[in-house]
């Protein structure tokens, strides 16, 4: 199983560079599509909405633990109730996160969700992780280890410096990641290369890609269309399976 | 193993998940009701040792991708089995059934949801009942003591309704006595250091009677939990000797103290508040603090945001005294524990509480003696001490008698079996036998408003009184 999470400064456009990571590793693997960004809906851009989170089934539980029967095994109570939240499509699954923890205890409920979740990824070969720049649900180690981090910038030296601070809380949180990498987004000309490249050379970033600036994508973002609609001759679209060809994830 | 399966069975399956492109049915789940029941049967010679019986359609029967009911019934003998096992046996279904390459078993009881793939079929799956003899082998593997097992599978939706309805007496009775289990009847208690990381110097107690501070463990979770991952944050704490039956002191609860919180602590009492109480985390659900000026406890619960009686909010007491820490006159506790016969047992129970939020106070009030119910303040009653021991006076709160012992001079009467006759009176709380070595009556003045009157100090009583009729002479 590999494990590749996107993150990124907010506006980046990341989440529909994970839509499309899914959408082109599932042309030949069964991939988990994992929506850990609370702002952003990756399953909307796949076409899936979903209904219910992880969080909404930990907060019922958190609500109803004391009616529970004395006897019930909580914990498969638990996963069959996140197992019931699955979006099935024909060659992903989509499973969101949703809003994060409120002030009570969950380090019984966490302990039990990363069993679940670590359970459940053992069923896919690729696992996408659309999370925030703050990495929580990596702090939670709600995710363990990491294949590829792929941190998404867009054209500006503010995107690059999100990207150095999530490298540093990925080195302080303890979690082993095998790659940390930059792919920066919307960019429009050789000019934004050329600034780009030379900016993360200074800040010792590994910039590994550059996804242009697409007008049929930018068209469905602003309908609120899924890319799955997004053609497969589109720039982006193109982009994005040249960078997967690149790094062997196919 | 005699029996061949055209399917593996293997550990490394648990956790399979059958997508639904890729399965044949469904069974139970949202849609279709399911269940699980095992049931032991104390005379052997009423179960048939292997034998399968299936009610309604078989396996190959059914239209693939439908959904359909499924009810799965064990019966069990051995020497050593008794119905209190059967919850326990029950448990392994969802451990032993998922051991089958191609088949999801998730969730126990009336909530399970079954898939089986169409690669099961494909690899030579017919019936039922080489699903159910390939668990009754796994039972028989794992629990030699089972020396007899038959099953009974349902796929006929009527009868699956029928059957359900019975299996749902038995979980009830079932959790009956779960409920009625004390920490008398447990050989272990249980340990769990899960919130160590915040609390390093915490010793989380779970008991029958105590659930843990945060409210998510209980003792039996606590007990699947040491059992499935010895070596987890959850393990066996055994009893020991009991010092103090009242207060809830054992010596191996001492002793995992000293060891769990790095020789900080060597004395916990389970049931006690203020005499070397339990430690508090960071993650219980109310807090209690003693509030000296009316010698009495006041509770709050993480959703009240607000200061109570003592001047102080939930967050400032939780900053004050989580982390592990033993700290007199702050208490940790979950909320399951008011419902607990032990709560507090050490200073009176419930007679000792004088403040609650009045969320919380509905929320838990079944768990309240009735007779305490008026006595205990609300915000709505009391947002400070002076205004809560004006409360406490007008209610006339059991913890009123104390302060008047500490102004009036003592005049002690030895309390006989015959209730005097005096000024109306509440009805006391119902006492355990041997419960109270020290007991004091609130005083009391005629109503007329002349000085004086009695007061009653029982002490080392050993009596169990259910109503107390106090009238004035005509």
């Amino acid at each position: 199983m590999t494990t590749i999470v996107i993150s990124g400064k907010g506006g980046t456009g990341k989440t529909n560079i994970a839509a499309l990571l899914v959408r082109i590793l599932s042309e030949n693997k069964l991939v988990l599509a994992i929506d850990a960004d609370p702002d952003t809906n990756l399953a909307d851009a796949l076409g899936f909405p979903v209904t219910k989170t992880v969080g909404d089934i930990r907060e019922g539980f958190l609500d109803e633990k004391d009616e529970l029967a004395p006897e019930l095994d909580k914990q498969s109570y638990f996963e069959s109730r996140v197992m019931s939240i699955i979006e099935e499509a024909d060659r992903f699954d989509i499973i969101a996160m949703g809003r994060p923890e409120g002030p009570g205890c969950y380090c019984y409920a966490n302990n039990i969700l990363r069993a679940v979740i670590e359970k459940l990824e053992g069923n896919y070969e690729m696992v996408v992780i659309d999370t925030e720049a703050g990495l929580e649900h990596l702090s939670r180690r709600t995710v363990r280890d990491i294949d590829l981090l792929l941190v998404v910038s867009d054209v500006s030296k503010r995107g690059l410096d999100t990207a150095d601070r999530i490298r540093a809380l990925a080195n302080e949180l303890n979690i082993r990641v095998k790659r940390i990498a930059v792919i920066a987004n919307r960019v429009r000309n050789e000019h934004d290369r050329e600034k780009l490249k030379n900016m993360a050379e200074k800040m010792n970033l590994e910039l590994i890609g550059f996804i242009p600036f697409d007008e049929e994508l930018a068209a469905l973002d602003l309908d609120g269309l899924p890319l799955t609609q997004l053609k497969d001759d589109s720039p982006a679209f193109e982009a994005v399976k040249d960078l997967v060809e690149r790094l062997d994830l196919n | 193993m005699a029996e061949e399966f055209p399917f593996e069975i293997s550990p490394m399956y648990e956790g399979e998940r059958v997508r639904k492109g890729d399965m044949y049915v469904e069974l139970g789940g949202s849609t279709k009701d399911g269940f699980e029941l095992v049931q032991v049967v104390d005379d052997p010679n009423e179960v048939e040792d292997g034998k399968v019986t299936l009610i309604g359609p078989d396996i190959l029967d059914m239209e693939e991708g439908g959904f359909y009911p499924y009810g799965m019934i064990y019966k069990v003998a051995g020497e050593q089995l008794e119905t209190d096992l059967e919850a326990v046996l029950e448990r392994r279904h969802h451990e032993f059934q998922p051991y089958m390459q191609g088949y999801m078993h998730l969730n126990q009881r009336y909530d399970i949801w079954v898939r089986i793939s169409k690669d099961m079929i494909k690899n030579g799956l017919k019936s039922f009942e080489q699903i159910a003899k390939a668990t009754m082998m796994l039972y028989k593997n794992e629990l030699p003591f089972i020396e007899k097992m038959e099953a009974i599978y349902i796929t006929d939706e009527e009868k699956v309704k029928e059957e359900l309805a019975k299996a749902m007496e038995i979980y009830k009775a079932r959790d009956e006595r779960a409920r009625a289990m004390h920490d008398e009847d447990a050989d272990v208690f249980y340990g769990c250091t899960l919130c160590q990381a915040f609390a390093p110097t915490s010793v989380c107690v779970v008991t029958p009677d105590r659930t843990s501070l945060c409210g998510a463990m209980t003792w039996f979770d606590c007990r699947a939990a040491a059992k499935v991952d010895p070596e987890g944050p959850n393990f066996p704490i055994e009893k020991g000797e009991c010092l103090d039956e009242l207060k809830g002191e054992y010596t191996g609860v001492n002793e995992k103290a000293v060891e769990l919180s790095g020789g900080e602590y060597d004395r916990i009492m389970l049931y006690t508040f203020m005499e070397y109480p339990h430690t508090s985390c960071g993650c219980f659900e109310v807090i209690g603090f003693y509030m000296p000026e009316v010698q009495a406890i006041g509770w709050v619960d993480r959703n009240f945001p607000a200061a109570t009686p003592n001047g102080l909010p939930f967050s400032s007491m939780a900053g004050q005294a989580g982390g592990g820490k033993q700290t007199l006159g702050f208490l940790g506790i979950g909320i399951q524990y008011f419902f607990s016969p032990k709560f507090l047992q050490g200073e009176g129970g419930w007679t000792t509480t004088a403040w609650l939020p009045k969320d919380l106070k509905d929320r838990i009030l079944e768990a309240i003696p009735e007779d305490m119910r008026d006595k205990i303040a609300t915000e709505e009653d009391a947002t400070d001490v002076t205004q809560l021991m004006e409360f406490m006076k007008k209610v006339n709160h059991p913890m009123v008698a104390k302060w008047a012992a500490e102004e009036e001079e003592e005049v002690e009467e030895a309390a006989e079996a015959a209730a005097p006759e005096a000024a109306a009176m509440p009805q006391m709380p119902m006492m355990q036998p041997g419960m109270m070595p020290q007991m004091q009556l609130p005083a009391f003045a005629p109503s007329g408003g002349a000085a004086g009157g009695i007061k009653l100090v029982l002490k080392n009583a050993n009596i169990k009184v259910e109503k107390i009729i106090l009238k004035k002479k005509e």
